[in-house]
């Protein structure tokens, strides 16, 4: 089977002035349609930046980025985004939910970016299964950690992404949030078979993925699976 | 959505949405009054000269259309010849002059038994016609603008003491007459007039009689006074249009710098907003979208407002100034002031604008 993510000697490079310094260096990965990945490492190592890449929210230095067979790194800023309108999901350890808006229209804010019309039942199927349909007529501020949480879990996923990337969603949320949320992203990787990508510092969230990649000042150094 | 999106992010923020549509309702106001009180102006002063009843008005050769500046070059004799003309009816001359001591009046000098032929007579409120060399008549405006003035009162005009005779309706001509003999002597004019008034016989004579008194006085400025009204337009009137354009253009400012502001403060404060909406693969082009679709609504409703406040302002203006006639408020300028709003102001949000559609989205997303 055809990986859904492939890197090939990705770098990126951050120049600040006359300093060059290499976030990512040479990183070869592969992720299969339905896998649940967890990317570990300490801070400062390239995760973020590496999600960042592969979710084409910035642009390669050197190397290829193959996402559902379109390499990234070949795009310009506008093709970019359009791939990611329709394939990538992301999930922040901020939220990011936009204030002004409730709970519904931050989750369909996505369908309708993605162009395709508004789609009652995807909706109605995603707000039950991450267990919010009675909590949409609320704002951001009116919720809490967990359903925020959960509220951007939906909206990652709305658009029917090919994978999601979600950069330590569990970073601001509390013991209990943290099971909820892991568990249903573990849910929607086993009953949905969605492609997960998750960044973490935390070994016992990590386990919740198949697999999990350590990485070390810009190179993953090891793939454990589970 | 963008719709439901733009009047969240509108409703978020009121004092800002609020100062916002302030500046542009001031905007609004600001070119629909100088406007309709420079046109109310002008239509004034040629409605008040048309009220004096004359079909036909005859001046000197080369004369401007404004009264005041013409002078008083015609010898009161032409008065018999037109006269003696087919479909005449009445002849009157009147004499102006401007007053500039204390305030800028034209002043009328009229033979009020030629001038009750053409104009069919003052309707008094109080007092009575023009009898002596110092009587003045003055309109109830200038009456009550001037502290009320009331019959018997003396009035310091054109370097002179009179004593107001009466008080008459608004409408006929200048706001303070006097006789035409009294201000030729004051003025140094005997015999002299500005104009001659000339009612027809009948009204669908009036291109008759015009055609007999050009060919009477070839040489002399012969105008139906129908003509005369229309020739009051801003374009007439020497740098009019540039001041309207200035007052514009100042206007159009206010409204860009604002807007400007306001757009630059909000595409700042929303960083991580845009940022999240490039995530979720929002083009530049729908982030424009929601900024320019903002601003659209900020103006039209600032557009609104200030059409309320136009209003407003012309009934202060009026209780404030009342010899001032009323602002012309017209649907013309009511929608080109508005299509200055909103044009300016969406030129004010282009910069911010194009800011927010080339934020780096990584940066966007880590902006605290």
């Amino acid at each position: 089977m055809e990986p859904i993510l492939k890197t090939e000697d990705l770098w990126k490079v951050y120049r600040t002035g006359k300093m060059e310094v290499p976030a990512l260096q040479g990183v070869n990965i592969q992720i299969a349609p339905g896998e649940f990945v967890s990317i570990m490492g300490p801070s400062g190592c390239g995760k973020s930046t590496m999600l960042h890449v592969i979710g084409g929210l910035a642009r390669a230095t050197r190397g290829r980025v193959l996402l559902d067979g379109n390499d990234l790194a070949a795009m310009g800023d506008s093709q970019r985004t359009a791939l990611r309108r329709h394939k990538v999901g992301f999930v922040f350890q901020k939220f990011n939910l936009l204030p002004t808006l409730d709970a519904y229209h931050n989750i369909t804010l996505a369908q309708h970016i993605h162009g395709n019309g508004f789609d009652p039942h995807r909706l109605e199927m995603v707000t039950s299964l991450l267990g919010i349909a009675g909590r949409l007529k609320h704002k951001p501020s009116e919720l809490s950690g967990g359903e925020q949480q959960r509220v951007a879990i939906a909206r990652a996923l709305i658009g029917e992404p090919k994978i999601v990337l979600a950069d330590e969603p569990t970073g601001n949320l509390d013991t209990k949030s943290s099971d909820t949320v892991l568990g249903l992203l573990r849910q929607l990787n086993k009953e949905l078979g969605q492609t997960i990508v998750m960044i973490t510092h935390n070994p016992e969230a990590a386990a919740y993925g198949n697999r999990v990649l350590h990485m070390r000042d810009g190179q993953v150094v090891d793939s454990v699976s589970h | 959505m963008i719709g439901y999106m733009i009047s969240q992010n509108v409703l978020h923020r009121p004092v800002r949405t609020f100062i916002t549509m302030i500046a542009v309702a001031l905007e609004v106001t600001l070119v629909i009054i100088v406007i309709g009180v420079t046109s109310s102006l002008l239509v004034d002063s040629a409605k008040r000269t048309a009220g004096a009843g004359a079909d036909v008005m005859v001046r000197p050769p080369n004369s401007s259309m404004f009264l005041g500046f013409t002078g008083a070059p015609m010898d009161v004799a032409i008065d018999k010849k037109l006269q003696q003309l087919q479909y005449v009816q009445a002849v009157t001359p009147v004499l102006v002059q401007v007053n500039s001591v204390n305030s800028l009046e034209m002043v009328w000098g009229i033979d009020p038994a030629t001038f009750t032929q053409v104009s069919g007579g003052f309707v008094f409120y109080s007092g009575r016609g023009l009898q002596n060399a110092d009587d003045i008549l003055v309109d109830d405006i200038y009456a009550r603008s001037h502290n009320n003035v009331r019959v018997g009162q003396m009035l310091h005009v054109l370097g002179n003491d009179f004593h107001v005779a009466g008080i008459v309706e608004h409408g006929k001509g200048a706001r303070l007459m006097v006789l035409l003999s009294s201000l030729q002597d004051k003025m140094g004019a005997s015999n002299k007039a500005t104009l001659f008034f000339i009612k027809c016989d009948r009204s669908d004579h009036s291109l008759a009689a015009l055609s007999e008194t050009e060919q009477l006085l070839p040489s002399y400025t012969v105008t139906p006074m129908k003509e005369y009204v229309e020739m009051f337009t801003s374009s007439a009137v020497p740098g009019l249009s540039s001041l309207r354009a200035v007052m514009i253009v100042i206007a159009v400012s206010i409204g860009f710098l604002v807007i400007f502001l306001s757009m630059y403060t909000t595409v700042n404060e929303r960083t991580r907003e845009i940022g999240v909406l490039k995530s979720l693969g929002a083009s530049k082009l729908y982030i424009a979208r929601i900024i320019l679709s903002e601003t659209a609504l900020l103006c039209f409703c600032g557009f609104a407002l200030g059409v309320v406040l136009s209003f407003v302002s012309r009934v202060v203006i009026r209780l404030l100034f009342p010899s001032l006639p009323q602002a012309l408020i017209t649907v013309d300028w009511t929608v080109y002031s508005g299509i200055i709003a909103v044009l300016g102001g969406l030129l004010g949000a282009l910069y911010p604008t194009w800011l927010a559609s080339r934020k780096d989205p990584v940066e966007a997303l880590a902006y605290e």
